[in-house]
């Protein structure tokens, strides 16, 4: 025991653990660098597709102060505007793009990034059948929306109330955004 | 206020650690077998949990500040197998009573991925240093509600004539289905 | 160092979730697809080996008092790389698994393995065990993920076949959703367990019979 208590000893520890933990970290900084523009350049790719997929012909982004904590850019093209917002869904925040056009009426909505349980909640992202038509649900919808179980008119994905609750949240307020901009 | 009671309801049921989210499923089939073991190790993770949030949250400025967010991983379970120690150490020293009550429980708190799994929500969610340390210590007490709850079930499931193949484990986690089906009736729970 | 008798310890007798009853969170939470179950094997698979290996190579230099901190910091390490790597090139994956990719880390298989396997073998025989115990632990997933999908959505091979959406086998009206939600986990896993036991049993039973009749 003596030997397990000496400062030499104990120095060995320490200095063991932090060449492991400088050798780790050196290597996921390597890592790192290779893989961080990657992932930059997906997160790009995917924000101008969800634009796209919901205001045709795209949009640049333009200034907005936002009061509700919901809304974190918004893009302003030809036939209206995309409002990016980040309702909290399930697991965590959802990020989304919801195209508005001039008139007020949504025009579509695509999700851009979630942390919502696979199967259930995810389907709201999902290029599937049951994915697809809950957002088309939207299309055209002005005002306030809600799911059906608290009154309103869409219909929740099946076992993931919470998350479709949050997409409408999302939804009204990227309404109210557009509203505000006149 | 309201974001902190959504918080606290939401961990404890409609969005339970374990019965709905899946964090700690090990210590929660293993350590369910007698309802006062349960107990302890509910309130050796709670306790862990919330100096987990509060610690991992100011190490994430910190790693946000140097643009190192590709360590949380690696930084987060350091902080918590330090933690864990630390609290070990300090219980052993000054609150023999509760060391003595929680002390076998300490290590295996480490890898509970309940404790890592929290504190990357907080993360991820955005959460403040009070709504993470609420988020963690309600999950704690999710956990423990779970665990105690599942521990007195299973005290009487282990007595019971089952097929041969099915004692032990497998009749556990068929129970503890059946307490996760109790525990959907909560999914979307909402007061405000 | 005996390859067949690993293989078979990590498929059937010492499968790790089936008989050793590890890493239960991910086995539980993400099985709602194929695509999810092998994906999550994978990855869980080249931690394991790469851990396993560097591990068993660092044994006669980390000492023992901080070896589970040493390991952790290791397997953390690898399970970033893994989760950079699927961020940057499978992101569908990756949104796919979610929180669930840096939870590996406190998958007790893979500390399980390096503690009781590669802190004590050479490094080629860890290597062995790595994939064995990945390959197991593998397909113990697809079985849970096969039952799920097909109770739950009635469909097979989500997320991969026929564009994503998998082959349905079940009409849409008919499958109970709650399969795919946790309730269904707990059961299905209770079951499959179950099943394995009785399996193993009667496995058994038969070498039995077969050295009795030597």
């Amino acid at each position: 025991m003596k030997t397990e208590s000496s400062a030499a000893y104990i120095a060995r520890l320490a200095i063991t653990l932090l060449l492991i933990t400088a050798v780790v970290a050196a290597a996921l900084a390597a890592v790192n660098s290779v893989t961080a523009p990657k992932i930059q350049a997906i997160n790009e790719q995917k924000t101008q597709t969800a634009i796209e997929a919901v205001l045709p012909g795209g949009g640049e982004e333009i200034a907005f102060t936002d009061d509700t904590g919901l809304v974190s850019t918004v893009y302003k093209g030809q036939s209206g505007y995309a409002v990016e917002v980040t309702p909290s869904g399930f697991n965590g925040t959802v990020t989304m793009m919801v195209g508005v056009d001039n008139a007020g009426k949504v025009l579509g909505i695509s999700v851009v990034n979630h942390t919502e349980t696979a199967g259930l909640g995810a389907e709201a992202a999902s290029q599937g059948a049951a994915g697809t038509a809950f957002r088309s649900q939207f299309t055209g919808m002005s005002g306030s929306v809600s799911v059906t179980k608290d009154g309103g008119q869409v219909d929740a994905l099946t076992g993931a109330t919470i998350t479709s609750r949050a997409v409408c949240t999302g939804v009204n307020a990227a309404l109210n955004a557009v509203a505000k901009l006149g | 206020m309201e974001a902190i009671i959504g918080i606290i309801l939401s961990a404890l049921l409609s969005q339970n650690f374990i019965l709905v989210k899946f964090y700690g499923i090990c210590p929660f089939m293993g350590v369910s077998k007698k309802i006062d073991t349960a107990v302890g190790m509910g309130m050796a993770v709670t306790f862990v949990m919330a100096l987990a949030s509060a610690a991992c949250y100011l190490i994430n400025l910190l790693l946000v500040m140097l643009g190192l967010e590709y360590m949380q991983t690696v930084a987060f379970i350091l902080v918590i197998a330090a933690l864990v120690q630390v609290v070990e150490m300090f219980l052993k020293k000054f609150v023999p009573a509760l060391y003595k009550a929680l002390g076998v429980f300490l290590p295996l708190i480490t890898t509970n991925c309940a404790v890592l799994g929290v504190v990357l929500v907080n993360v991820q969610a955005g959460y403040n240093f009070l709504l993470s340390v609420v988020n963690g210590a309600a999950g704690g007490l999710g956990f423990t509600l779970a665990i105690v709850l599942f521990a007195s079930v299973r005290e009487r499931v282990d007595k019971t004539d089952c097929p041969e193949c099915f004692k032990g484990f497998p009749i556990a986690l068929i129970a503890a289905g059946l307490l996760a089906l109790a525990f959907m009736g909560f999914s979307g729970l909402k007061i405000f | 160092m005996d390859f067949k008798k690993q293989f078979k310890e990590g498929l059937l007798t010492k499968n790790p979730v089936l008989v050793q009853l590890l890493g239960m969170c991910s086995t539980l939470a993400i099985t709602t697809s194929l695509f999810n179950g092998i994906g999550m094997g994978l990855a869980v698979t080249a931690i394991l080996i790469c851990s396993n290996v560097l591990i068993s190579a660092l044994r006669n230099f980390i000492p023992s008092q901080i070896r589970i901190a040493a390991y952790i910091t290791i397997i953390a390490g690898f399970v970033t790389i893994v989760d950079l790597a699927l961020q940057a090139f499978i992101p569908a994956l990756s949104a796919s698994l979610g929180v669930f990719i840096p939870l590996i880390v406190v998958n007790c298989i893979v500390l399980g393995r390096a503690e009781a396997f590669a802190s004590k073998n050479t490094v080629a025989a860890s290597a062995v065990d790595g994939l064995c115990q990945g390959i197991g632990y593998t397909c113990a997933l697809i079985i849970v993920c096969v039952i799920r999908e097909l109770l739950g959505k009635g469909t097979f091979g989500g997320g991969i076949l026929n564009g994503g959406e998998g082959i349905r086998l079940i009409p849409a009206q008919f499958p109970a959703m709650q399969m795919v939600m946790p309730v269904g986990g707990f059961l299905v896993l209770g079951f499959v367990i179950a099943g394995s036991q009785k399996l193993m049993k009667h496995l058994e039973m038969k070498n039995k019979k077969k050295e009795a009749a030597k």
